[in-house]
């Protein structure tokens, strides 16, 4: 990746991230778009896979930090996302919208998955129907999003490394 | 070339599981441990974020507050009108009710439904919700505290169509308010709001009404009992008839704020309405009868007059006659108490002491 593509990735990143934390708490729904998941893809597989958990680190730091979750689980959940887009990068970079957005549904329905997990400490309903039945809603709500973001965005990224 | 990949990879799955055991530690932590961090992010970093959420938040509750103000004013707007609506309700029920008690029998309460075709300019029947059942027949009027409203065409057993005074079937024989002038009205023929006015033809040219003139049914024809208001004289039309003249009549009724109706029964139509719409006619009826009655009494006052006069003569002349008798010498027979027949008593008995004996 040359440095246009580094900062233009970058400049897309920060709009998802001032997204999240503007369009999201005006929109304020029950399942609500994750942008930070989309940065957190778009970034990732730019990266490599160590260099793309630290960015999900750091990312998910700011997100806990803002959040009144458990701090450190948004972080976690991250990382690992982070690191797996990355090295999926391949399967993801296919020019396919509908693969683009069911990778970007599965990264949100596993960082929701991990996040809830880490963060209750305890199975109880109220998780199950979380996991079960909210995150999958908001993460098909992040793919379509995502998806549409990408789509926009196609042309101010214009990277491919296939 | 391998070797790096392979270090590559080590670097990443160590970066990897730095991340994830710091993560885990941050998890761990105390939250008086793990509270300064978060405070320390939020004061230095993260701290534009936090300034645009909090401002997306601001809208967000903004909007919302907004929104349920809106809701407010909306439902006391709705409230208001359904307030209005049911005031002017409890208005036309109170005048049913009023002319329910003025009528006092003879009548059949029903809620009219308006049952105008879209392709309709003009409201020309509606349903009523009183059928024969009730006792509804064909050709009943149908009246509403303001006057009359139409007659009914079908009576199904728990319903019935009325036609309004609209339709072009619509008659009724008609009078001015003093009796000077009769006719019959038709529905007038005019489109938008003039669709709704009457005319009353057939007047003769030698009565000429005025603007404002009350017009009620006179009776005449049985469909109607005398005295239903029909609505008020507005001018005259020009017509080609020589001998009679035509007037336009703004109906009493207006068809569409009625929604509740009276259909008066055959047997109240045959025995009248009397002065239950305000009909000069009626008062001038009942001024009639005020003078029949005043005739009747000057009439028993002359004979009760009469009557002393004539008791006055007879004791004259029962003074008369004693007097007679008693420059004669003859017994005063005492006074009856029956004038009548002390009368004639006292004659038989004047004769009988008048006779002279025979002598024996």
């Amino acid at each position: 990746m040359n440095w246009t593509g580094a900062v233009r990735t970058m400049l897309v990143c920060a709009i998802l991230i001032v997204l999240h934390y503007t369009l999201r708490p005006l929109l304020a729904w029950r399942a609500s778009i994750d942008f930070l998941i989309v940065a957190l893809l778009l970034g990732s597989v730019r990266l490599r896979p160590g260099a793309a958990a630290v960015y999900g680190f750091l990312l998910g730091l700011v997100a806990d930090s803002i959040a009144v979750s458990p701090f450190g689980a948004a972080a976690l959940a991250m990382s690992i996302v982070g690191f797996g887009a990355s090295w999926l990068k391949a399967v993801f970079f296919a020019d396919n919208l509908a693969l683009n957005g069911f990778f970007l549904f599965l990264a949100k329905w596993i960082f929701d998955l991990i996040f809830l997990i880490v963060g209750h400490r305890a199975i109880d309903p109220e998780l199950a129907m979380q996991i079960f039945v909210w995150s999958p809603l908001a993460a098909a709500v992040t793919a379509l999003a995502g998806v549409v973001v990408l789509s926009l965005l196609k042309p101010l990224m214009d990277v491919r490394t296939t | 070339m391998a070797t790096a990949a392979r270090y590559g990879s080590r670097v990443d799955a160590g970066l990897l599981v730095g991340c994830v055991v710091l993560s885990l530690i941050a998890v761990v932590l105390k939250d008086e441990d793990r509270e300064p961090i978060a405070s320390a992010l939020r004061r230095s970093i993260v701290a534009p974020l936090v300034g645009l959420q909090r401002g997306a938040e601001r809208w967000r509750s903004a909007w919302v507050t907004s929104e349920q103000r809106q809701l407010a004013s909306d439902s006391i707007a709705i409230r208001g009108i359904k307030e209005q609506a049911a005031l002017v309700e409890n208005d036309q029920l109170r005048k049913i009710v009023g002319l329910g008690s003025r009528l006092e029998w003879g009548f059949i309460p029903a809620e009219a439904v308006h049952s105008a075709a879209p392709s309709e300019d003009v409201v020309t029947n509606m349903t009523l919700t009183a059928g024969s059942v009730a006792g509804v027949q064909r050709y009943n009027p149908v009246v509403a505290p303001e006057g009359l409203v139409g007659v009914v065409q079908t009576a199904d057993p728990t319903m019935s169509v009325a036609i309004l005074y609209t339709s072009p079937d619509f008659r009724a024989s008609a009078m001015s308010a003093d009796a000077s002038a009769f006719g019959i009205v038709y529905p007038h023929t005019g489109r938008g709001s003039a669709a709704y006015m009457l005319e009353l033809r057939g007047v003769p040219t030698r009565v000429q009404l005025k603007p404002g003139t009350q017009i009620f049914t006179s009776g005449l024809g049985g469909t109607f009992p005398r005295g239903i208001s029909i609505g008020t004289v507005v001018s005259e039309l020009k017509t080609t008839e020589p001998w009679t003249r035509t007037y336009l009549l703004r109906p009493s009724v207006s068809p569409s704020h009625v929604t509740t109706v009276l259909v008066l029964t055959a047997q109240r139509v045959t025995q009248g309405t009397g002065n239950v719409w305000g009909a000069a006619v009626n008062t001038d009826s009942a001024t009639r009868r005020i003078v029949a009655a005043n005739d009747s009494m000057a009439r028993q006052a002359a004979l009760i007059e009469a009557q002393a006069r004539r008791a006055a003569l007879d004791s004259v002349r029962r003074a008369t006659i004693d007097s007679v008798r008693r420059s004669l010498g003859a017994a005063v027979v005492p006074e009856p108490t029956d004038a009548r027949d002390t009368t004639r008593a006292r004659r038989d008995s004047a004769r009988a002491d008048t006779i002279r004996k025979r002598p024996t």
